[in-house]
């Protein structure tokens, strides 16, 4: 399951830099910044990417989540701080019923 | 007093030979016309229907129809018109507009037991002047009703313009059919009535009865470039379309400019509270337009359209009075100034505030709409943690086509003709049509 959420923040990343004109496919491992200092995106480019993970899920995989929350804003440490931060806030919140 | 619709039944005698309406295969001659209105004259009078009566008329566009219309404004009375586009709710609006009688277009009038006893149908009984109500949708709840006093709206058909063969699209419970129709009959011109308001049901008849003039709305002009209707049929004969009812997109109007490049293309500008404004466009491709006209005023304030008419409604039915203490009208629409030059950039209840950022529904819709494959396109606000706001984009497509593809595809293609902020965040499908018998976007039922 990881291996499938991580593919979807990449695509959903990619979709959010080309929208800005950034196309040149930034690799993104699990310890890529994506927002806050030295991140990839700024703050429309977050909202993008985030609202796109939660459209894949629910497109592809039937599986409803709301990953921007005031329990996701108030936490200490951003979820939306690395692709890994990411997926591991996905995965909490699709819980253990994940196909 | 000299009956107000006077100088239309004298034109009427005048041209008595000339083609009025084109209705159902049947063409009926302006000496017809006048013999219809006398026949309905005979059969008010048979009901014993009172002057100053509340009359809802509940017909479409007809010769008889037309001719009922212009026998109770003679008589006096207050129109409804309710037409089949809003037959679940007809109930509703004898409701709220106290309807006494109920006129079909060709039978004998039928009192309701109801009592109209609002204070602006006795101001109107008392001065004997007939009236209207019309609806508008209201953006909550109940529809409002607006009573206008018919004396001011008739005024300015006195002054003679252009005849055009005009077809009905607009419809004829609705200001801008009735400122049609009007405009038809005063000119001594034929009005050609559709089945359906489809776009080739639309091209035929232009070509079928070599339509000159088409009052229309962007999403149905819009519908008619994408689905190529226009390619099918022979519009030569066209010489003038005018679009309102909604702000129209940047890139219809081009596409439209440059598939009738003799065309005169005119935007509109009307309220059912106010009656309909002349206006003058700055160029063929340009959304700036000058609008008003004799009897109208206008006035900016803090971004927003305010109005001053002469034909005004006295007011609402069922909702406070909409109007300033000087009598300015607050349209609720955002323009953009420029000189002496205005462009509508829409409902500012309906701007999205992404993270602080303004955006108009019909910018983003402009652009997505000249997309391949796209049909039609709704945009809305959704709330949203992170921006307060963000943009959704309901799109109905041709083909089916796989989501994440598609927002890819968009996204590329928006690039450069919207900010980023502009850029829908979330895109849904409907494979149902985004449009209502108005040919208006409905942005509110497609925003669910």
């Amino acid at each position: 399951m990881r291996e499938t959420v991580l593919e979807v923040i990449r695509e959903a990343v990619h979709e959010a830099l080309e929208g800005r004109g950034d196309v040149q496919g930034a690799a993104l491992e699990e310890d890529t910044v994506l927002f806050g200092e030295g991140g990839l995106l700024d703050s429309m480019g977050l909202v993008t990417a985030v609202v796109a993970v939660e459209q894949a899920l629910a497109d592809r995989h039937g599986l409803v989540v709301s990953l921007a929350d005031e329990r996701a804003l108030s936490r200490r440490n951003s979820p939306y701080r690395t692709v890994g931060t990411l997926a591991d806030y996905t995965l909490e919140l699709i819980g253990p019923a994940a196909p | 007093m000299r009956s107000p619709i006077a100088f239309l039944l004298e034109g009427f005698a005048r041209g008595r030979d000339a083609e009025a309406l084109v209705c159902a295969g049947r063409s009926v001659t302006y000496g017809e016309l006048l013999e219809a209105v006398e026949r309905t004259r005979a059969r008010l009078d048979a009901a014993g229907l009172p002057r100053g009566a509340v009359v809802a008329l509940e017909a479409d566009f007809s010769p008889e129809a037309v001719a009922a219309l212009l026998a109770l404004i003679e008589r006096g009375a207050v129109v409804v018109p309710l037409t089949d586009s809003v037959a679940a709710r007809h109930e509703t609006f004898r409701r709220i507009a106290q309807v006494e009688w109920r006129l079909a277009a060709d039978g004998a009038p039928t009192a309701t037991g109801l009592r109209a006893e609002h204070p602006f149908y006795t101001r109107l009984r008392r001065e004997d002047h007939p009236g209207l109500v019309l609806f508008s949708s209201g953006s909550s709840g109940e529809p409002k009703a607006a009573v206008h006093d018919w004396l001011p709206l008739l005024e300015k058909f006195h002054a003679p313009r252009p005849a055009l063969r005009t077809l009905a699209f607009l419809l004829f419970d609705h200001i801008g059919g009735l400122n049609t129709l009007l405009y038809g009959l005063a000119n001594g011109a034929c009005l050609v009535v559709v089945e359906d308001r489809g776009p080739e049901t639309v091209c035929r008849a232009i070509e079928r009865h070599r339509v000159e003039l088409l009052p229309t709305s962007p999403t149905f002009l819009n519908l008619m470039l994408a689905g190529g209707a226009w390619r099918r049929h022979d519009l030569s004969s066209l010489r003038r379309i005018t679009y309102g009812t909604e702000p129209m997109p940047q890139s219809t109007l081009e596409r439209l400019h440059a598939v009738f490049p003799g065309v005169e293309l005119q935007q509109t500008y009307g309220l059912s509270e106010l009656g309909i404004l002349r206006s003058k466009s700055r160029g063929p491709n340009s959304l700036w337009v000058k609008i008003g006209g004799e009897g109208f005023e206008t006035r900016v304030v803090d971004g927003l359209l305010e109005i001053r008419a002469r034909s005004a409604m006295l007011g609402y039915l069922n909702a406070p009075s909409p109007f300033t203490d000087d009598g300015w009208f607050r349209t609720g629409d955002a323009v953009e100034v420029e000189g002496e030059w205005m462009r509508i950039l829409g409902r500012r209840s309906e701007l999205i505030n992404v993270g602080g950022e303004k955006v108009y529904p019909a910018e983003v819709e402009s652009v997505l709409r000249t997309l391949d494959g796209v049909l039609e396109v709704a945009v809305t606000g959704e709330a949203h943690p992170l921006t307060g706001q963000i943009v959704k984009a309901v799109v109905r497509l041709a083909a089916d086509e796989e989501p994440a593809a598609f927002r890819r595809r968009m996204r590329v293609h928006c690039r450069g003709r919207l900010a980023p902020y502009q850029i829908p965040q979330k895109v849904v499908f409907s494979d149902r049509p985004l449009h209502g018998e108005r040919f208006k976007t409905l942005r509110r039922e497609a925003g669910i």
